[in-house]
């Protein structure tokens, strides 16, 4: 068995700097101290392009398995921006980095590839990101709702903020008598 | 396991004592007999100091801010502009005591008192101005 | 001589996003050959409330009673979880008092949690004597739990950079006679659940979940843990105190020194990590420094300040069912958050679930379920198709076969 190297974030992110150079839109590292020793706890936030996604995901797994947290998603004005939480270095004390991959998708056509077959963890994610943002995901190994019951209008998505929202289910939550 | 089961049958129960031992025939009689002092009943456990019950308000000191309203997380204060004081909802009222934390003048504490329940939800009892 | 036919069943049970207490109806979709499952497959979804919707109108300080009631028994976690995004957005600094305080609740929850799963467990092999002995013992940490702040579940001492209440040194004594309540205590509660050889007999070789097949699934806490994978986000990450504790990863090879991944080894994790909890609370009433205990005493000031505030950002936490994440996105312009989201740890271990019961009986479905400690007891009803008649089971059936297979071993 390998011993598995503690990697720093300066070097996590000079590996993906070197392989993707324009791929690579913004990077931020952000580091918090917490407690008596103030042991420090380091964040990197890197926005990359929607094309070179797929290799991006191969390359870090080819690093070192990550843990996936969660897909979190936020709808701006004009696009769709997906955010994937991973974390590093879990098993060795106080040296877990944690990483987020941010991805815009265009409105009209909001579409992404699976990273079900590099970590089948994600399919939860995935499919729970399907049914309240309208995205499409590209060769999804379970296609089904997974939170919204069956008989939920189609082309409502809960979680976006234009003319799809579910304004139009929400109903009178304040009828109290006073 | 079981010399321990064995023991628990000679020792006094744990759990604390229903208010009368045999349930009343008739619940309204019997609680009005208690109002009146004929029937005693076991009191409830005591609460610890600290215990979020009750809200109380103090109608003089009230300044009128509604910082209060902007920190219920269920919007059970409401601000009755003609007198510039307020009036509290129980029955919407989740005894969280952040109004408590941000009132300036501190006129609302909480009290100790927990038997609350009603049927009609805008009763007498379950409101507070 | 007919082939063997694979009949599907169907079982269902919600999970939300968002994890009520316990009690709770989930979809599961099973393949049975006789008494074994071949296949399963999860149905989400029934309890879905839409609290990530409804924080879009409220300010950061009534988010934090919302998120209390997510869930009951974890009811802890999620405001802290929130308020730890919240601070790694707007750069508050938290005094050094409130980290340890915090770590105190956080590991007090936790010794509720899992003497309550440590009941439930039981009682679904059938030993409900076992069950009302640990909920005896729990009941004196609720009350301790209500002594330091102010109720028993929904505890509402979270406030965002800092907490809401003091220990004082009058509420020590009772501090310290609880823990030592605990620890005498302890020693039975570990004899009766690892030494019965009944509970020996049901969960040993059963619902096991290897090393490769939770480091691929992702999933998070005791169930990981209890396979042999070292992820705890209080030793892996430094937040509130934990970096200042002794504290490692909590691994069943501690005790027999081997991993097996199945039921057996999970209640020895949780059994550990109980006293881990009682440990660490010594630890941290000792090292507690003086000092203040919120960085932003006057409210007003900073819901002014978070209204500012432009920025993303991620808190985590282990609660006692693993790893809860929320992120926070703030704009600058409302006091609304843009966008909240939530992860409760449940989440990630619902696909476990599908390797672990491939191959298992009927019966088994519940311990093996339940020792996963979902935020909700699995089973509301089972629908099982069978040689082509539907015909369903609800929980009391489930729970009626578990417990006549434990009869059956004991004969």
């Amino acid at each position: 068995m390998t011993e598995e190297k503690i990697l720093t974030a300066e070097e996590i992110v000079k590996y993906f700097i070197d392989e993707f150079n324009t791929k690579i839109k913004d990077v931020k590292i952000k580091k918090r101290s917490a407690g008596l020793k103030k042991n420090e706890t380091t964040n990197i936030w890197i926005k990359i392009d929607k094309g070179a996604f797929k290799d991006i995901i191969k390359h870090l797994c080819a690093l070192q398995f990550p843990h996936l947290s969660v897909i979190s998603g936020n709808d701006l004005v004009n696009s769709i921006e997906l955010i994937y939480h991973f974390t590093f270095n879990y098993g060795h004390r106080m040296s877990e980095i944690m990483l987020n991959l941010s991805v815009e998708l265009p409105k009209p056509n909001p579409e992404i590839e699976t990273i079900c077959d590099y970590i089948p963890g994600a399919l939860i994610s995935e499919r729970e990101k399907q049914e309240f943002l309208g995205i499409k995901i590209i060769d999804i190994p379970d296609n089904k709702r997974l939170f919204l019951p069956e008989d939920f209008p189609e082309g409502v998505y809960p979680w976006r903020r234009d003319e799809t929202g579910p304004e139009k289910l929400y109903r009178n939550l304040h009828e109290v008598k006073k | 396991m079981l010399p321990r089961a064995f023991a628990q049958m000679f020792k006094k129960p744990w759990t604390n004592k229903f208010p009368a031992k045999y349930t009343p025939s008739n619940t309204t009689r019997f609680l009005e007999k208690v109002q009146a002092g004929k029937v005693k009943i076991n009191p409830p456990v005591e609460t610890p100091p600290g215990f979020r019950g009750k809200i109380q308000y103090d109608k003089e000191k009230c300044i009128g801010c509604q910082l209060c309203l902007k920190v219920c997380p269920s919007e059970a204060i409401e601000f009755k502009p003609e007198d510039k004081k307020i009036k509290i909802y129980l029955a919407r009222c989740t005894f969280c005591s952040q109004c408590n934390d941000i009132c300036p003048v501190n006129c609302l504490s909480m009290s100790n008192e927990f038997l609350l329940a009603d049927s009609n939800l805008y009763s007498k009892d379950l409101i507070v101005e | 001589m007919s082939k063997a036919t694979t009949t599907k069943t169907t079982y269902q049970i919600p999970i939300g996003p968002i994890h009520p207490a316990l009690k709770e109806p989930v979809f599961f979709e099973f393949e049975l050959d006789g008494e074994k499952i071949i296949d399963v497959n999860v149905k989400l979804g029934h309890v879905h409330r839409g609290i990530e919707w409804a924080s879009r109108n409220r300010n950061p300080i009534q988010i934090l009673y919302l998120a209390e009631r997510i869930c009951g028994i974890c009811s802890y976690c999620h405001p802290i979880a929130f308020s730890l995004a919240v601070e790694s957005v707007a750069d508050i600094q938290v005094p050094e008092r409130a980290e340890y305080l915090r770590v105190i609740h956080g590991e007090l929850e936790r010794i509720c949690s899992h003497i309550l799963w440590a009941g439930v467990a039981a009682h679904e092999i059938g030993f409900d004597t076992v069950l009302y002995l640990t909920w005896q013992i729990r009941e004196r940490t609720l009350d301790l739990t209500e002594y330091l702040t102010g109720n028993r579940v929904t505890k509402g001492i979270t406030m965002i950079g800092g907490v809401r209440r003091d220990i004082t040194q009058d509420m020590l004594p009772k501090i310290h006679e609880t823990l030592k309540y605990l620890k005498d205590n302890f020693e039975k509660l570990r004899h009766i659940l690892l030494d019965d050889k009944t509970v020996k007999m049901r969960t040993k070789g059963c619902g096991i979940l290897t090393k490769e097949d939770a480091l691929k699934l992702c999933a998070v806490g005791p169930l990981t843990r209890s396979s042999g994978v070292k992820k705890d986000v209080r030793v892996d990450s430094s937040y509130f105190a934990y970096g200042d504790l002794d504290i490692n990863y909590t691994t069943p090879d501690i005790l027999t020194g081997e991993v097996n991944g199945d039921v057996y080894d999970r209640i020895i994790v949780r059994l550990l990590e109980i006293k881990q909890s009682i440990d660490l609370i010594e630890q941290c009433l000792d090292k507690m420094p003086a000092g203040p205990i919120v960085a932003e005493p006057k409210i007003p000031k900073l819901l002014a300040q978070l209204k500012k505030v432009n920025g993303e950002g991620v808190g985590r936490h282990e609660a006692p069912r693993g790893e809860v994440i929320h992120y926070v996105k703030l704009d600058g312009v409302n006091d609304a958050p843009y966008t909240w989201k939530v992860r409760a740890p449940t989440y990630n271990n619902i696909l476990p679930w599908i390797p672990m019961l491939k191959g298992e009986q009927i019966a088994d479905i519940p311990i093996v379920a339940a020792s996963t400690d979902p935020c909700m007891s699995c089973t509301n009803r089972v629908a099982i198709v069978k040689d082509g008649n539907k015909f369903e089971m609800n929980k009391e059936e489930l729970h009626r076969l578990s417990v006549e297979k434990t009869r059956g071993l004991m004969l």
